[in-house]
């Protein structure tokens, strides 16, 4: 165990190291994205130095967190935002070539891997908040730019220019900019035979709406403006899920074979207990109410498994029965095609 | 073309009928390995690993979405199985919807967005042949099957931990 807590501090240095890198990693991110566009506006500098910043804020922030969670929790803690996958495979690594005892710790790392991801979105939040305005402003110029400076090519100073196509291109842009905020499409002067930009319009909306939706559903995508964070965000958090049903997987592998001669032993309704507490939508809920002090779920961070008590199961009610008959066919029959 | 106001409708079956179809893949996998050597767990970690992502494909709809018929399709190749289903032309979409763009100017497609889905796409199955908004709606079904998934197999694993 010991050795255990050593690699584990270890690990935590690494994870602020991680973490710093990525810091450093959307400075220069933004930094390209000022390069790129031509416009030298003096604000988006300024945008930069508070990054600059707040480097140091963001150290002591961690450190501080890691001080408030503990030691139990503090090594597992995964400070970076990108670091969560470093995290998860030294964990993996170390479960391969460890015994059962280590499982448990890893189990421990899995049920807080939500608080975790919480814990760091909450202290990105942190972060984003100060700059969240500042952020607004950019992203907004960076938009004007992108579309102004795909018209033709040009920078924010062409506006000016005499040409009478880059001023009906430009003032599109502009108002393009604006409709950016509204869902209806409306025809705008320049616009009205233009029937691919309002296809386009159309399908930028039906985008965005989606975008809006997934929001939703991605926990931590509120307080990350604009697409790019947020679709960020969500490859981050369906790599986390891939990788947490593999290293799930892996657990089961460990702990099947031992199981093996149990499974004949464990009764239907012993693993309808299981499941049934899930937090499952309907009238079986009430059952859930009975059984949870027995078997508390992950959600309250601790796993009392010397509190299951299999022939209380009993209250298990009617919308349960087909499951209970089709777990029944699980365990007798002796022959199933495996099917794939 | 105005914009249909359809809802966006990505329902989630419970988590029984995905614990189910779990511990009947598991239950399969066991009775084709009765011996359970532990001479290869990368093996066996894989398997399961298969079994958990088919038996959330099939929990999560089957074939009605197009991240699970391309999960399924995946499978079946690897064992060369007969594909069950009706080929989709999704090659010939892929290369309508990049035509287009290719044809267009560049900043028809709000490249930003464009360029983050084609991450997406990897990480998605079936993610190739799509277009953005409906990559958007499979990948919300997709998070919410994999996230229910991961509760069923953590579940699972804290029920069968000893002692």
């Amino acid at each position: 165990m010991l050795e255990g807590l050593v690699s584990q501090e270890s690990f935590m240095d690494m994870s602020v190291l991680e973490r710093l890198k990525w810091v450093q990693q959307q400075q220069q991110q933004l930094q390209q994205v000022v390069s790129q566009s031509s416009n030298n506006s003096p604000g988006l500098f300024q945008i930069l130095q508070f990054h600059g910043s707040n480097n140091d804020e963001l150290l002591q922030s961690t450190f501080s967190h890691v001080q408030m969670l503990g030691s139990g929790f503090g090594p597992n803690y995964n400070m970076g935002f990108g670091s969560q996958h470093e995290a998860m495979d030294g964990c993996i690594s170390r479960t391969s070539s460890c015994h059962m005892e280590s499982v448990d710790a890893m189990g421990f790392m899995l049920k807080n891997n939500e608080e975790n991801r919480v814990i760091a979105l909450k202290n990105k939040r942190k972060q984003e908040v100060k700059t969240s305005e500042e952020e607004k402003a950019e992203k907004k110029i960076k938009v004007e730019i992108e579309t102004e400076s795909s018209m033709k090519g040009k920078s924010n100073m062409s506006i000016t220019e005499a040409s009478s196509d880059t001023s009906k291109e430009t003032s599109k842009g502009a108002s393009e900019n604006q409709k950016l905020d509204y869902i209806h499409v409306r025809a705008r002067r320049g616009q009205a035979t233009d029937r691919h930009s309002l296809a386009e319009r159309a399908r930028r909306e039906k985008i965005s709406k989606k975008m809006k939706y997934l929001q939703d559903i991605v926990p931590g995508c509120n307080k990350v403006t604009g697409k790019a964070g947020m679709l960020d965000e969500i490859i981050n958090y369906v790599q986390c899920l891939q990788r947490q049903v593999e290293f799930l997987s892996m657990k089961l592998a460990v702990l099947n074979p031992e199981l093996e001669i149990n499974m004949e032993d464990v009764s239907v309704k012993q693993f309808q207990a299981y499941f049934t507490n899930l937090p499952v939508v309907g009238a079986s809920k009430q059952s859930i109410m009975v059984d949870v002090p027995l078997f508390p779920l992950d959600q309250q961070g601790s796993l009392d498994l010397s509190a299951i008590n299999p022939n209380q199961t009993t209250s298990i009610e009617a919308p349960s029965a087909s499951w209970e008959a089709q777990s029944q066919n699980l365990y007798n029959t002796s022959s199933f095609g495996f099917q794939y | 073309m105005a914009s249909a106001n359809k809802t966006i409708n990505t329902d989630v079956p419970a988590k029984d009928i995905f614990a189910l179809h779990f511990l009947q893949s598991l239950s399969n996998l066991r009775i084709q390995n009765p011996l359970n050597s532990p001479e290869e767990t990368t093996d066996r970690v894989k398997k399961i690993k298969m079994a958990a992502y088919i038996s959330m494909a099939r929990a999560a709809g089957g074939t009605n979405r197009l991240w699970s018929r391309a999960l399924l399709r995946r499978a079946s190749k690897e064992n060369n199985k007969i594909n069950r289903f009706s080929r989709r032309k999704r090659k010939v979409t892929w290369q309508i919807s990049s035509e287009r763009r290719g044809r267009r100017s560049s900043n028809r497609r709000a490249p930003v967005v464009e360029e983050v889905a084609e991450r997406l796409r990897n990480f998605v199955p079936g993610g190739g042949g799509m277009e953005t908004s409906k990559l958007m709606e499979e990948t919300a079904h997709y998070i919410k099957c994999l996230s229910m998934q991961v509760k069923v197999m953590q579940c699972l694993v804290d029920g069968l931990s000893p002692k």
